[in-house]
């Protein structure tokens, strides 16, 4: 990042915003793939295959990527030991979702609920700059924006609740 | 009901607390080293769980179709691509846009299927999440007075 301009990321924000969609995308396909698994060895199972084969992906894609120069990290040097725990956060959702799934709330409490608790701790976590990612006041443009998208997302888990 | 609402609402928070963990790390390595110590840590943490539960390999897993194993090839693009997002967005913004490339492509898969009660309603929410998607884009900028 330029330390010259802090206020021009240096990617165009087009790219960035395809390259998210994009990524929700594969997250429907990954939920799909994952949820057909769990629906015939359980969703324990279907965490630990998931997390087992993408660990073996992974490391092919860093071994291929090996070849090519490397790009230089942003802030070298180095990395705490906790900020390897995303794994954990990581697994430990799909145990406590896997659980909320199947309880009261069904499927569509449990997306609302969660798409609360993200969205309360991602705002939180960009005003304190917390864990070492800086710290960036949301701007009124970026707030309408997430209220938007959150307003259409709960319509959208309400519709598609029943399935 | 209480203890699931809570529940439901703390497995939302790791979802961030995750993205920020593997953003920062991936701040120090890479975007994708950071999905791989991500797939690796929760695989030992999963195994010893599922060990502990004398499942590590349950009855239906052999007669589960080849999809059913990809998940976790596309959950390596996906972390990976949050990894990368989070410093250029910020972690509201990143994970808005993720919410909302996983709703418009459910609501596509949905209308691909056949599926898909309430059309009239879907299709507002669509509305809702695009206008949401346009309004983020970064404002263009007035080219300076030479």
């Amino acid at each position: 990042m330029s330390p010259t301009a802090p206020t021009a990321p240096p990617v165009p924000r087009a790219a960035e915003i395809l390259a998210a969609l994009g990524a929700g995308g594969l997250l429907t396909l990954m939920l799909l793939a994952n949820s057909t698994m769990a629906a015939h060895a359980g969703p324990l199972f279907s965490s630990l295959a998931a997390h087992g084969t993408g660990t073996v992906v992974a490391a092919a894609l860093l071994l291929l990527g090996r070849r090519r120069r490397a790009v230089p990290p942003a802030a070298p040097g180095r990395v705490p030991l906790w900020a390897y725990l995303g794994g954990v956060s990581g697994a430990l959702t799909v145990i406590l979702t896997s659980w909320t799934a199947n309880s009261g709330l069904a499927l569509t409490g449990t997306l609302a609920l969660g798409l609360a608790g993200q969205v309360v701790l991602a705002l939180a976590f960009d005003m304190t700059g917390a864990l070492g990612l800086a710290r960036r006041r949301p701007e009124p443009r970026e707030l309408g924006a997430l209220g938007l998208i959150l307003a259409g997302t709960v319509l959208v888990i309400l519709t598609r609740g029943a399935g | 009901m209480a203890a699931a609402i809570l529940v439901a609402f703390a497995a939302g928070l790791l979802v961030t607390l995750s993205r920020q963990l593997n953003g920062r790390l991936a701040l120090g390595s890479s975007a994708m080293a950071s999905s791989f110590w991500n797939h690796l840590v929760g695989f030992a943490l999963l195994a010893l769980l599922a060990a502990a539960a004398g499942a590590l390999w349950p009855a239906g897993a052999a007669g589960a179709p080849l999809p059913a194993w990809l998940g976790g090839s596309l959950g390596v693009v996906f972390v990976a691509a949050g990894s990368w997002l989070i410093p250029r967005l910020g972690a509201a913004l990143t994970g808005g846009l993720l919410v909302a490339g996983q709703m418009l492509s459910g609501v596509a898969l949905d209308l691909l299927r056949g599926g898909g009660a309430q059309p009239g309603l879907q299709l507002a929410g669509v509305a809702l999440i695009l206008a949401g998607v346009w309004l983020s884009r970064r404002p263009r900028r007035r080219p300076a007075r030479a």
